[in-house]
């Protein structure tokens, strides 16, 4: 496969974490199956990139990429000016403090025979980090558990929601750069769901975070996110603002996520069209644009040749977009 | 108004009262529903929203006879469904009786649509097995029918399909064939649980769009549960909030959201994040977590959460009273009253 340009990558002196031209795949019995295909973003000290898409469109698999969980079959990831896939070992594994991650089902991420407090001291442990008790109740009154009556319990002794706020405090422990959210709300009940997106954003600032945020709750996104990432069927389709992808979404596949969105406000149902079918197996994937077999708009041309990343007609800056048509 | 339409108003197609049910748990009793009472008339949708944990689950196992007897401690009310005329009293029937009224009268959609399919089993044959035993069709006529029924839940080469195992589908498909089986004897109420909640948002959408077109096209009766407003918002007819094993705010839909009047219905109101704010916008939540169905407490279960609680609420259990025409809540300090202070 030719690798495409990437107009989409920015040129800032302040990007913490680069990934260029990401390549993940897995071996399924006889197959290869390319979770992700050639995908670059970039993400600026302290910002949120949130990254949306239907199941098994790749996320989480990004996600992991980043982590070197496992390290990807091709591609870069460029963490603070160094490409991470290169290193091995002590260094690997010192670099990934700086990198931590978080995800969907909190309860089971938790070593169920541990206590609150070892849990969230293991890092500081193995790095033989000074004052780890302080720095375990410090994380701990931050992501607002009572370390006095916490800190001896077992994860099962929690609801879901603590569990989740345990397992932040465990990757706030070794004061990470960069963190990693994969669907760290999509368990939980609205109510405690609210809960936890305000807390994270109290601890990007606190911490100084730089956040990617992997979701498929647009909603959600947007209210963490600063920038928005759409992927599908392991390619990006869409990267800008929140303003840009959300206010003016230039892929049909954005504005087909954007539509689908059950909607509070008992408004009439809208005129837009629907994405009809399923995503396609990623096995097998259609030929040109990954999209076309659902794409309301899908031409000739759509099917034989794979649409690069552009400037979106928003004219909106750093809002790019891949499709033959968009707008 | 038609004569037929006129008699449905009268007697309701399916009434709860005083549903309460009580399971044997493993840390104790749970009182998972609590004085439950609703009607359901033909033709309409009720959506059911509460938190995980507020009984959604219990009361449609309960309503289609499915709780398991050893794990049922107590089960008290009534739940009367109208049929041909007559009005049968669910709770009493043995659980040969029920299973003559599973398909035919009730059905049931399930949150997780693999756990609804048998794995070893075609979908041709498990939508045409309910309909040999309950209608009499024989193979022909039921695969025949089988394939009706597949195409009108919209998927494509259906033909094919009915050869195929539940694995070989993805989710959407998967709970358009168990909608599928859902409908296939044609019955009188639909309870769908969470019918969408693991699926993708492009997915539910098509799903729940589907599942009202067919209520509206067979004049069913459904009941909608979720924990999400936004999937009832626009499709049900009223809506049951529940908190704790009871519902605190019905309303018909419209009103619900015009004019809400209880405190924990607000919350949940104001906590889903809205696409309409800002990025960034700092979302109300609801302080603390639903309570555990454990012996509880007496006075309002929600009293711990709530902005408006006084001492009064801790003491005393709030009845579900009606406000308005077809409006009721239960609670002692609602949303616009005067006694809430400042
Ligand atoms: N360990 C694995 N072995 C084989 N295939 C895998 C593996 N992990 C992921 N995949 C495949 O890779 C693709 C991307 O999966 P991934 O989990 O990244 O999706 P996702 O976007 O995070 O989806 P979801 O929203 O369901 O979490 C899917 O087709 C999935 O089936
Ligand atoms: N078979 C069972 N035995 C004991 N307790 C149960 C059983 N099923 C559900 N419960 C409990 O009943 C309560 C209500 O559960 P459920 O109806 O599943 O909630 P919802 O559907 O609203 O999420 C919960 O406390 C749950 O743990
Ligand atoms: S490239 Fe063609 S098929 Fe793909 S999204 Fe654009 S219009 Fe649709
Ligand atoms: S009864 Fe009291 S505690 Fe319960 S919801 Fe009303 S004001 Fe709040
Ligand atoms: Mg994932
Ligand atoms: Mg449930």
């Amino acid at each position: 496969m030719s690798e495409t340009s990437n107009p989409q990558l920015r040129a800032r002196d302040d990007i913490v974490l680069k990934v260029e031209h990401l390549v993940v795949t897995f071996d399924v019995g006889r197959e290869l199956v390319q979770a992700v295909s050639d995908v670059s973003f970039d993400i600026a000290r302290g910002e949120t990139l949130g990254l949306v898409g239907e199941s098994g469109c790749g996320k989480s698999t990004v996600g992991r990429a980043i982590m070197q969980l496992p390290p990807p079959k091709g591609g870069k990831v460029i963490f603070k000016g160094q490409d991470i896939t290169q290193l091995e070992g002590e260094a690997l594994r010192k670099t990934r403090t700086a990198l931590q991650m978080i995800f969907q089902d909190p309860i089971s991420s938790l070593n169920p025979r541990r206590r609150v407090k070892d849990i969230i001291a293991e890092g500081l442990q193995i790095w033989e980090r000074p004052n780890q008790r302080a720095r375990v109740e410090e994380v701990m009154e931050a992501v607002g558990l009572d370390p006095e009556t916490a800190a001896d319990r077992r994860p099962h002794q929690f609801s879901g929601g603590q569990c989740q706020r345990i397992c932040i405090a465990r990757s706030l422990a070794l004061d990470p750069d960069v963190l990693i959210c994969d669907e760290p709300v999509s368990a939980l009940d609205v109510s405690v769901q609210a809960q936890i997106l305000n807390l994270l954003e109290d601890m990007k600032a606190r911490y100084q975070l730089t956040m990617v945020f992997v979701a498929h709750n647009l909603a959600v996104v947007k209210h963490i996110s600063d920038r928005v990432a759409v992927m599908y069927l392991g390619k990006l389709c869409e990267i800008g603002s929140v303003d840009a992808v959300y206010q003016h979404p230039s892929h049909p596949y954005t504005q087909a996520l954007l539509a689908s969105i059950p909607e509070l406000e008992t408004s009439q149902e809208d005129a837009i069209p629907l994405l009809q079918g399923d995503i396609p197996s990623p096995m097998n994937p259609p030929s040109g644009c990954r999209f076309r077999t659902r794409c309301p708009k899908a031409q000739a041309i759509c099917a034989q040749q794979e649409p690069a990343m552009q400037a979106s007609p928003s004219g909106i800056g750093d809002h790019f977009v891949a499709c033959h048509f968009p707008g | 108004m038609t004569d037929s339409q006129h008699q449905t108003q009268q007697v309701p197609l399916l009434r709860v009262e005083e549903l309460t049910v009580r399971l044997r748990g493993e840390a104790g009793i749970v009182h998972a529903v609590s004085d439950v009472s609703f009607q359901l008339q033909r033709g309409q949708t009720l959506g059911i929203v509460g938190e995980s944990g507020s009984g959604k689950s219990v009361m449609a196992r309960a309503l289609m006879g499915l709780l398991p007897r050893r794990a049922t401690h107590l089960m008290e009310g009534s739940v009367s469904l109208a049929v041909d005329g007559r009005v049968l009293e669910l709770l009493k029937l043995s659980e040969r009786e029920f299973r003559t009224l599973r398909g035919p009268r009730l059905a049931m959609v399930f949150q997780d649509p693999m756990t609804a399919l048998n794995p070893v089993l075609t979908l041709g044959v498990q939508i045409a097995e309910p309909l040999q035993l309950h209608l009499g069709l024989n193979k022909a006529q039921a695969m025949a029918r089988a394939l009706e029924l597949l195409t009108q839940v919209g998927i494509p080469d259906p033909e094919g399909r009915l050869r195929q195992y539940p694995h070989q589908l993805s989710g959407g498909m998967r709970q358009r064939v168990v909608i599928a089986i859902a409908l296939a004897c044609d019955p009188q109420v639909l309870l769908a649980d969470e019918p969408t909640t693991a699926l993708d948002v492009t997915v539910q959408r098509q799903v729940l769009d589907l599942l009202l077109a067919l209520q509206r096209e067979r004049q069913m009766g459904m009941v909608l549960i979720t924990h999400d407003l936004g999937v009832v918002a626009n499709r049900a007819d009223h809506i049951a909030v529940m908190y704790a094993g009871r519902i605190v705010e019905y309303a018909p839909t419209s009103r619900l959201f015009s004019s809400m009047r209880h405190p924990y219905t607000e919350a949940l109101f104001k906590s889903v994040p809205r696409l309409s704010d800002p990025s960034h916008t700092r979302l109300h939540a609801i302080p603390g977590r639903p309570p555990q169905l454990i012996d509880p407490a007496p006075g309002c279960a929600f009293a711990p959460r709530c902005p408006n609680a006084q001492q009064r609420c801790r003491r005393e259990t709030p009845a579900l009273a009606q406000i308005g025409d077809q409006h009721l809540h239960a609670c002692f300090y609602p949303i616009g009253s005067k006694e809430v202070g400042a």
